[in-house]
């Protein structure tokens, strides 16, 4: 087993380094590599960003969007949890997690902390999750990677993917809800840093053979050019999914009752109906044609919408409630 | 002549998978061990390469539908 370690914190390097290991670097051997994340979103491959993030929020917040090469839900992550990757070549066609969790599972129990794998191979303790798995098979090899909860903001967990009821269609993979436990609940006297340089070192224990690698100043550049065009690229992130159909409705207090009827193909904002009985003398067809054609995302749409709200002001409602209404 | 390629089996858990994307389109040419499309089940990405040298005539199955072990994916045409 080679043993690399990762100070980066930047989710895109993060996955680029992993990616770098399985399609160029190729090592024999497996590798084992333990990390954090800046606070971070990051959706499954085949997920829709519409359905699974509150993109307003998200923003506010500086929360990182990233999309997995894996499978499976949104998760969040931040400094107050870790991610783990095994890469090796792949041994067999037909998926199995066991041999990774189990491996998780005998570092965590050197800890004292017993947990156990479900059928969805997470990781569990009294029914809560605090664990979750996902991999990719790229060119014979396996990118096998989980998600620690040890002393992550779970309020900001929750606010980040919280999407209001809306109807929304498209074709994708939903997250599954799940309650969930930091590791610190059950382990209070330890520190974060005390944690991972345990599960590093119990992890370890677990092979017979152990070297430690570093990345050479040219492999770290290679890195740093594939976290760029691979996982920074906004068009692979918020444009993965062909078309979505959402249709979003609020009662404003003091102002009616607005309706959104929209289609984003590719993450573009291609058609936009806006209804309702508020107070305006705003021309909603023009209004639409001012959105229509824009990145669907809180950032680009917010200009456009306060230049028409100043020109045509709605009775009680600013620019920050239709962003709202329309991303949260 | 016109070979067949249908959905492995890739889970010891499900016979159902999400088709993900096509990395090769009709008329391409495709080797041996290149990747054809990929596919999400249990949590996992995995790409489906060509046992075939040709070119691709026809995809059979589409981007975000569910698709079933042994269910016709693509033909391809081999010389």
């Amino acid at each position: 087993m080679i043993y690399i370690p990762v100070t980066s914190t930047n989710i895109y390097q993060n996955f680029a380094l992993e990616y770098f290991l399985a399609a160029e670097k190729r090592f024999k051997e497996p590798v084992f590599m333990l990390w954090s994340t800046t606070p971070t979103v990051m959706l499954g491959k085949y997920q829709d960003a519409l359905a699974e993030l509150n993109l307003n929020y998200i923003q506010q917040q500086s929360i990182q969007v990233v999309r997995r090469y894996s499978g499976g839900g949104t998760i969040y992550t931040d400094a107050g949890g870790c991610q783990f990757s095994f890469i090796q070549p792949q041994s067999t066609t037909t998926i199995s997690f066991d041999t990774y969790i189990e491996t998780i599972q005998q570092a965590l129990l050197d800890m004292n902390i017993s947990a156990e794998k479900t059928s969805r191979n997470d990781l569990t303790i009294k029914e809560k999750k605090f664990s979750g798995n996902a991999q990719y098979n790229h060119q014979g090899y396996t990118v096998h990677h989980g998600s620690i909860l040890f002393d992550t903001d779970l309020e900001q967990m929750y606010d980040a993917l919280h999407v209001d009821d809306m109807k929304l269609r498209s074709k994708h993979i939903a997250s599954i809800r799940q309650h969930t436990i930091n590791l610190k609940t059950i382990r209070p006297d330890l520190t974060m840093a005390d944690f991972k340089t345990r599960l590093i070192r119990n992890v370890r224990a677990t092979f017979a053979q152990h070297d430690t690698y570093h990345l050479t100043a040219a492999e770290r550049q290679r890195v740093m050019h594939l976290a760029e065009t691979l996982f920074e690229d906004e068009s692979f992130i918020f444009g993965k999914t062909p078309h979505t159909e959402i249709s979003k409705k609020h009662y404003f207090p003091g102002g009616g009752l607005v309706q959104f009827d929209l289609n984003v193909n590719h993450g573009i904002l291609t058609d936009l109906r806006l209804t309702g009985d508020f107070f305006s003398n705003l021309d909603a067809s023009h209004f639409a044609q001012q959105l229509i054609g824009r990145p669907f995302r809180p950032a680009t749409l917010k200009r456009p919408i306060q230049q028409a709200l100043a020109a045509y002001p709605i009775l009680g409602i600013q620019t920050e409630d239709l962003l709202d209404l329309l991303f949260s | 002549m016109l070979k067949e390629v249908h959905m492995p089996k890739l889970s010891p858990k499900s016979d159902q998978y999400f088709f993900g994307s096509w990395l090769k389109q009709p008329g391409d040419t495709v080797k041996v061990g290149d990747v054809l499309f990929e596919v999400e089940t249990d949590k996992v990405i995995s790409e489906v390469q060509s046992q075939e040298n040709g070119i691709l005539k026809t995809q059979d199955a589409q981007e975000g539908q569910a698709t079933n072990v042994g269910d016709l994916v693509a033909t391809i045409e081999v010389s």
